[in-house]
């Protein structure tokens, strides 16, 4: 069956269609979720609110737009709600002093390629990313990470295409410096 | 388009090319440009992408607990 159709079944209430559609997506969903808040728990709630929100008001969505993109926007305000309840303590990056520096640490040339068994990089990035604040980083993980184009982006984030670009610029000088700092220590 | 002279801060607060924006800009033409003459900006350039290259590699899996409770959460189990 075609994902419209599938959308189409859900929508009348079928919850065969429903689990399909939670099983094409919750990879994704997860992945993102935990990509912003840097925390497995939180990830796990984040999602079931967002696929909860997704059940509760998928007769509002046109198709439009895709679906995933629809999953993303829930996603982007669940996470920015609980970082507004929380007033995360992040760095202001609004000043452009400090923010690009070109020194270049010997590390970028002799980290090992592979993230994912390097738990030394994977606890830099965490903590460079947290210090980010919620507002540029999920501009940054929408756009750089995730791969959508900066329009789509925009829409999620509801802000404009000089504004996504100004916030990506940004985070990538932001991340960048801080991963720097760390591989000269 | 008349562009100004690209400088090193210019570089590096609009990384742009392969990361993804429009590349026939002027001043992205302008910036490769630059990269090219300039061993500091394409370094900086270089560990942007890097950077970048990270953090999409950086992936989790979904662990299957965390789908039970997710289908048991929404009432959408198979023997309900």
């Amino acid at each position: 069956m075609e994902e419209q159709q599938i959308i189409e079944a859900a929508k009348n209430g079928d919850k065969k269609a429903m689990s399909e559609l939670v099983k094409s997506y919750e990879k994704t969903v997860y992945n993102f979720a935990f990509k912003i808040c840097r925390d497995s728990l939180k990830a796990e709630n984040i999602m079931q609110e967002t696929f909860y929100s997704m059940i509760k008001s998928l007769r509002q969505f046109d198709g439009k737009s895709k679906l995933s993109t629809w999953l993303y926007r829930i996603v982007s305000n669940h996470c920015l709600m609980e970082a507004r309840k929380k007033k995360y303590e992040s760095v202001s990056i609004d000043d452009d002093d400090g923010l690009y520096d070109n020194s270049y640490a010997a590390g970028w040339d002799s980290v090992p390629a592979n993230v994912v068994e390097n738990n030394e990089l994977k606890n830099i990035l965490d903590e460079a990313i947290q210090k980010l604040s919620p507002d540029y980083r999920i501009v940054f993980l929408l756009r750089d990470v995730e791969g959508l184009s900066t329009e789509e982006t925009g829409k999620i984030t509801e802000l404009s295409v000089p504004a996504v670009k100004s916030r990506l610029h940004r985070a990538r000088a932001f991340l960048r410096k801080e991963i720097n700092k760390a591989f000269q220590k | 388009m008349k562009v100004e002279k690209i400088t090193c801060k210019d570089v590096m607060s609009h990384i742009c090319e392969s990361l993804g924006e429009d590349l026939e800009s002027p001043k992205c033409i302008e910036i490769k440009s630059h990269l090219d003459e300039c061993p500091d900006c394409s370094n900086y350039f270089k560990s942007v992408e890097k950077t970048i290259d990270f953090y999409k590699k950086y992936n989790v899996e979904l662990p299957s607990e965390a789908h039970n409770k997710l289908i048991e959460f929404l009432g959408l189990s198979e023997d309900k």
